[in-house]
C-alpha cells in the first residue's frame, strides 16, 4: 500500500524501540540487505508528487523492536534528482537512531562518499562493508578495522546476498544506536572550505530553530552546498537575511580563492577524502579471474551485445507468450472449473436469474477472471522476469544498447525495459517508466507503451487477422503499429517544451542475483499491480455487465454508429464491440463472436461471413492502436496526472481513427 | 637581482606565477583581487610584484585584467604548479598528512625543490598524474597540454583523458555528474564508443558510467597523448602494469 512518507515515518518511530535507515549507492546489495533483515510486512511510501519510494519494515534483534527505513538507492543526498530528494528527506524527517551504510566493497572510494555525507549530518553510522567475496575474488582486500578506525564508525563486512555477516552487523548497529558513543573524528575539508564552514557554524549556534534539530556544522555545509530546504528555512527564519548575506560573502570569497562553487569543491573533497581513505584501507592485488569481466564486456561491445541483446528480447517475448499463454489458460479452466459454478450457483440463489443477478456475475464471476487470465499470468511471469534482468545486471547493456534510438524520441536507454515490460501487459510497463527522471521523458515512454500491443490485443490480431487474413496481414497490423509508435515518439519530442536529459548511468558487472530478492521484489511489484488493476476490473465488468444486460448498451453506442460505420467502414456489431473493448482488449474479439452469433445466426461464428478481411484489418489495427483498457487509463491518471492520462487516450483515440480511416481508404482503393 | 630587497621575496614570486597560470588555465580574470587571495600576498603587493615579473620577461603586461604570462614564464610556472602538486603527494601519500594540511604544507616546500630533488620526488611517487585535490601535475617539460580541450563525445575508445571542464550550462547535471566523481582533473578512460552516435562507456576509478552523446559533448577533456611521462597503458604489458600500478597508487579521483 502507498502511504504518505511522513505520516509513515512517524508511525514507525512510535512503534519501536529503535530506528535504523538504509542507505547506500544503487546496486550495492541494499535490498538483499532489506530483505534479510526484515520480514514480509513492509510498508511502502512516498512523498507527495513523488514516485520515488520509501519503504518502511519492522524487525526486532535482541529483544528490540527496530524500525527500518529503506532509503532509495542513491549517490548523494542532494536535491537534484528525485532519488536524492527523497533520501535526504526521508533521512532528515525519520531522524532514525543510526544510519547503516551499505557499500560496495569492490568499488569503496565512489561509495564512501555518500558515507562522508552522512558524517556530515552529523548521523552515527554503521558501515556494512558488503560483497567482500566479489572484493576478494577482484583481488581487493579491505581492512575493516583500519577502516573503522579511521571513521570512527563500526565496520562489518557481510555478503548480504548469502546473510552473512548480518547478525554482526545488527549487534553493532543496535550497540552503536544506544550507546552515546564518543563523537567520530572529524574528517576535515581544506583550509579554506572549513573556515567558511567555521563561519556560517558559528552564525548558526546560537539558533535553536534550525531545521531537523541539525548540529550547527551539519546546518552550516547544507547551507553552503546550497541545499534548497535550508535556503527556504534561512530566507523565512527571523534573522535570516544575514545567514544568507554571511552564505553570500564565504560563497563569493571561496569562489575567488578556489574557483568553484562552493557545493562542487565540497564534492571535489567529498571524493578526494573519500579516495584517499579508500587507498589506505585497500590492498589490490592482480585479480583472479577476469572471466565475469570479459563476459560483461561482450554485452555492452556493439558487434557481440546486439545479437545478444536481438536474443534476450526474443526470449522474454517467448517466455512471455508460450509460459504466460499457458498460465492463462490453466487459470481459465481451474477459474471455470472450480471457481464459476460455485459463484454463479450462489448468484443465483440469491438474486435469481434475472438483470441484477447477471450483471453481478460480470463482475464476480468474469471479472475475477479477467484480472486472473491477465494478472497471474503476463504481469506476474513478467515481473520476475524483470527483477532476473534487474539484479543480475543486464538491464544495463540493455539501456546502453538502445540508447540512440531512444534518443531520437527524447528518451534514453533505460526507457527501453518499460518498452519491452509492455508487450506483456502496459499497467506494470507504465509504473516501469518511473525509471526515468522528468516528467517529459514519463510521458513519451508512457505514450509509447500505450501504443505497444500487449498480450491482450495480440490475441486479437492473431485471432482475427491472422486466422482470416494471412498472417502477412497480422504482421502488418504490428509493422503499422510500431512505425506510428515511432512517429509518435519523434512527434511528441518535437512538440513537448523541454529536452531530453541524457543519459548517465552506472555500469555494474554481471552478479548472481540472490532468489529471496528477485521473489520479494516481484512480490511487491504484483502485489501494487494487483490493488490497482483488479477494483477497476471488476467495477468495469459490472457497469458494462449492466449496459450489456439491460439493453442500454445500444442505444449509447447509436450516436457513435456514423464513427464505426460510415468512417470505418465497420459492421454495427464490430463498432459496438471496440467500445467494450476499453474494458480489456480481447474481450472485443470474444463479444464481436457472441454479438454477432446473436444476429446473424450461429454461421457467424466464422467471421468471414459477416465482415471482409479488409475490414477485419481495419478492426484489429483500430482495436490495437486506441487507449488500451480502463486499467491503463487509472494507472496513467496515477502515475502521470487525469489531465495527462486523459490527453495521452484523447490522443491514442485520434490516432485509432485516423489510422483506422486511412487504412480502409487505401485496402478499399487496392481492393477495388 | 632582486633590487628592492624588503617588498617581496622570490617565493611570492613563484606563487604569483602559480596563481597566474592557474587563472589563465582556468579562463578566470588574474585581476588583483584574486591573484592576492590565491597566491597569498596582500593585495597593496601584488603590483610591485607583477611589476618585477615583467621586468624579468615573465609576464607580458603588467596592468591587471590584461597579464598574459609569456612563454618563459609560462614554462616557470608550470615548474612551480609541478613541485607543489608533487609536494602535496609526497605529504599525503608517503607522510599520511590529512589531506586538508598538504596544500599549506606545499605552498612552503614548493619554493625550496631543487630540480634533481624534483625528479627523484617524482619516480619515488611513480610519476603520479594527478595531485590529491585531482588536480593534473604538469609534466616535467612544461606545462600540461593547454588549451587543447576537446569534447569527450570525439575521445576514441582505448584513450585516457582528463576532465578540463563541464559546460555549465546546467547546474544540475554538473551536480550530478560531480556525484559521480566527474570532476574537473579526474582521469577517464574511455573504454567503449557505441557506433551511430550512441553512448560512451568510461571508467572513472572504480566504476563504469555509460554517457549518452549528448551528455558527453558538454564534458570538455585533455587527451593524455602529450605527456611523455606516462605511456598510454594499451603499450604492451609494462605499460599495463604501470598503468595498474598508478591506477593503485592514485586514490585520489
Amino acid at each position: 500500500m502507498l502511504t504518505n512518507c511522513h505520516g509513515a515515518l512517524g508511525e514507525l518511530r512510535e512503534g519501536v524501540d529503535l530506528s535504523l535507515a538504509l542507505a547506500g549507492n544503487p546496486n550495492v546489495g541494499k535490498s538483499s540487505l532489506f530483505n534479510r533483515l526484515t520480514g514480509m510486512g513492509v510498508v511502502t511510501a512516498n512523498y507527495p508528487g513523488k514516485t520515488v519510494e520509501v519503504q518502511l519494515a519492522e524487525t526486532s534483534f535482541a529483544d528490540r523492536r527496530i524500525g527500518i527505513i529503506d532509503l532509495p538507492g542513491t549517490y548523494e543526498l542532494g536535491g537534484v534528482t528525485e532519488d536524492q530528494w527523497v533520501a535526504r528527506q526521508a533521512l532528515l524527517d525519520g531522524s532514525p537512531d543510526a544510519v547503516l551504510l551499505v557499500v560496495d566493497a569492490t568499488n569503496l572510494a565512489r561509495n564512501l562518499y555518500l558515507g562522508l555525507q552522512i558524517m556530515d549530518l552529523g548521523l552515527p553510522m554503521v558501515l556494512a562493508l558488503n560483497v567482500v567475496d566479489q572484493a576478494r575474488a577482484r583481488g581487493i582486500h579491505v581492512d575493516p578495522g583500519r577502516l573503522e578506525e579511521i571513521l570512527g564508525s563500526p565496520v562489518v563486512p557481510t555478503v548480504a546476498t548469502r546473510g552473512l555477516g548480518l547478525d554482526r552487523l545488527m549487534r553493532r548497529a543496535v550497540e552503536r544506536a544506544t550507546t552515546p558513543a564518543a563523537l567520530p573524528p572529524r574528517l576535515r575539508y581544506s583550509v579554506d572550505v572549513e573556515a567558511a564552514i567555521g563561519k556560517l557554524e558559528l552564525a548558526l549556534a546560537g539558533r535553536s530553530d534550525r531545521p531537523h534539530r541539525l548540529s550547527p556544522r551539519a546546518a552550516a555545509i547544507l547551507l553552503l552546498e546550497g541545499d534548497a530546504a535550508l535556503l527556504a528555512w534561512a530566507g523565512a527564519a527571523p534573522g535570516g537575511e544575514n545567514l544568507l548575506a554571511l552564505r553570500r560573502d564565504l560563497t563569493s570569497t571561496l569562489r575567488d580563492l578556489r574557483g568553484e562553487e562552493p557545493a562542487l569543491l565540497l564534492a571535489r573533497e567529498r571524493h578526494g577524502l573519500a579516495g584517499l581513505i579508500a587507498a589506505e584501507v585497500e590492498r589490490r592485488e592482480r585479480p583472479r579471474s577476469a572471466a565475469a569481466e570479459r563476459l560483461w564486456r561482450l554485452t555492452t561491445a556493439p558487434a557481440s551485445g546486439l545479437p545478444l541483446l536481438g536474443l534476450v528480447l526474443a526470449g522474454i517475448f517467448a517466455f512471455l507468450f508460450v509460459v504466460g499463454d499457458w498460465l492463462s489458460t490453466a487459470c481459465s479452466a481451474l477459474w471455470a472449473a472450480l471457481a464459476s459454478p460455485p459463484i454463479q450457483a450462489a448468484v443465483h440463489a440469491v438474486l435469481g436469474d434475472g438483470t441484477l443477478g447477471r450483471t453481478l456475475l460480470w463482475g464476480v464471476d468474469t471479472g475475477v477472471n479477467a484480472a486472473m487470465a491477465v494478472g497471474i499470468p503476463y504481469v506476474l511471469t513478467f515481473y520476475l522476469l524483470l527483477a532476473v534482468l534487474e539484479d543480475s545486471g543486464y538491464l544495463n547493456a540493455v539501456a546502453f544498447l538502445t540508447d540512440q534510438v531512444m534518443h531520437k524520441m527524447g528518451l534514453h536507454g533505460r526507457a527501453a525495459i518499460p518498452l519491452v515490460a509492455g508487450a506483456g501487459c502496459n499497467v506494470p510497463a507504465i509504473m516501469g517508466t518511473r525509471v526515468l527522471g522528468s516528467m517529459r521523458e514519463r510521458i513519451i515512454a508512457s505514450t509509447l507503451v500505450v501504443l505497444t500491443p500487449c498480450s491482450a490485443r495480440t490475441a486479437v490480431i492473431l485471432g482475427a487477422v491472422s486466422l482470416t487474413a494471412g498472417w502477412r496481414a497480422a504482421l502488418a497490423v504490428y509493422g503499422v503499429t510500431f512505425a506510428l509508435a515511432l512517429v509518435s515518439g519523434i512527434g511528441l519530442h518535437h512538440v513537448l517544451p523541454g529536452r531530453g536529459s541524457g543519459l548517465v548511468m552506472e555500469m555494474f558487472p554481471f552478479r548472481r542475483p540472490g532468489a529471496l530478492a528477485i521473489l520479494k521484489k516481484t512480490w511487491y511489484r504484483f502485489r501494487e499491480f494487483v490493488v490497482v488493476a483488479t477494483p477497476i476490473v471488476l467495477g468495469g465488468s459490472i457497469v458494462l455487465g449492466g449496459l450489456y444486460e439491460t439493453g442500454l448498451l445500444w442505444t449509447l453506442a447509436a450516436p457513435l454508429r456514423p464513427i464505426f460505420e460510415g468512417w470505418l467502414g465497420l459492421p454495427a456489431v464490430a463498432g459496438l464491440t471496440l467500445i467494450v473493448a476499453v474494458l480489456r482488449k480481447e474481450l472485443a474479439l470474444q463479444l464481436l463472436i457472441t454479438l454477432a452469433m446473436a444476429q446473424y445466426g450461429p454461421q457467424a461464428s466464422n467471421l468471414l461471413t459477416f465482415m471482409r478481411p479488409d475490414q477485419i484489418f481495419v478492426y484489429a489495427l483500430v482495436n490495437t492502436l486506441y487507449v488500451p483498457c480502463v486499467a491503463t487509463i487509472a494507472i496513467l491518471g496515477r502515475e502521470l496526472g487525469w489531465r495527462r492520462a486523459l490527453a495521452i487516450s484523447a490522443f491514442t483515440v485520434v490516432l485509432a481513427l485516423a489510422a483506422g480511416g486511412a487504412a480502409r481508404a487505401v485496402l478499399t482503393g487496392i481492393g477495388g | 637581482m632582486a633590487p628592492d630587497p624588503p617588498r617581496f621575496t622570490d617565493e611570492m614570486l613563484e606563487d604569483c606565477l602559480q596563481a597566474l597560470h592557474r587563472l589563465e588555465s582556468e579562463g578566470r580574470p588574474a585581476d588583483i583581487a584574486a591573484l592576492a587571495a590565491f597566491a597569498r600576498i596582500s593585495p597593496g603587493d601584488v603590483g610591485l610584484v607583477l611589476a618585477e615579473l615583467e621586468r624579468r620577461g615573465l609576464v607580458a603586461n603588467g596592468q591587471p585584467e590584461r597579464i598574459a604570462l609569456t612563454p618563459e614564464g609560462e614554462r616557470l610556472a608550470a615548474g612551480v604548479l609541478r613541485r607543489h602538486r608533487l609536494s602535496e603527494r609526497l605529504f599525503a601519500d608517503l607522510l599520511g598528512m590529512p589531506w586538508d594540511r598538504v596544500h599549506d604544507e606545499a605552498m612552503r616546500l614548493e619554493h625550496a625543490l631543487s630540480p634533481e630533488a624534483e625528479a627523484r620526488l617524482a619516480r619515488l611517487l611513480n610519476h603520479p598524474a594527478t595531485c590529491p585535490h585531482g588536480g593534473p601535475i604538469p609534466t616535467a617539460d612544461g606545462p600540461v597540454p593547454p588549451g587543447a580541450a576537446e569534447r569527450l563525445d570525439r575521445v576514441p575508445a582505448g584513450r585516457r583523458a582528463w576532465i578540463h571542464q563541464i559546460v555549465q550550462e546546467e547546474a544540475s547535471l554538473l551536480r550530478y555528474l560531480a556525484s559521480l566523481g566527474l570532476l574537473p582533473g579526474a582521469e577517464i578512460h574511455v573504454e567503449e564508443v557505441a557506433p551511430l552516435g550512441g553512448p560512451l562507456l568510461v571508467r572513472l576509478g572504480g566504476a563504469r558510467y555509460a554517457l549518452g552523446r549528448d551528455v558527453a559533448a558538454k564534458i570538455l577533456v585533455q587527451e593524455e597523448r602529450a605527456r611523455p611521462d606516462a605511456p598510454p597503458p594499451a603499450r604492451g604489458p609494462a605499460g599495463w602494469l604501470r598503468g595498474w600500478r598508478r591506477r593503485r597508487r592514485g586514490g585520489c579521483a
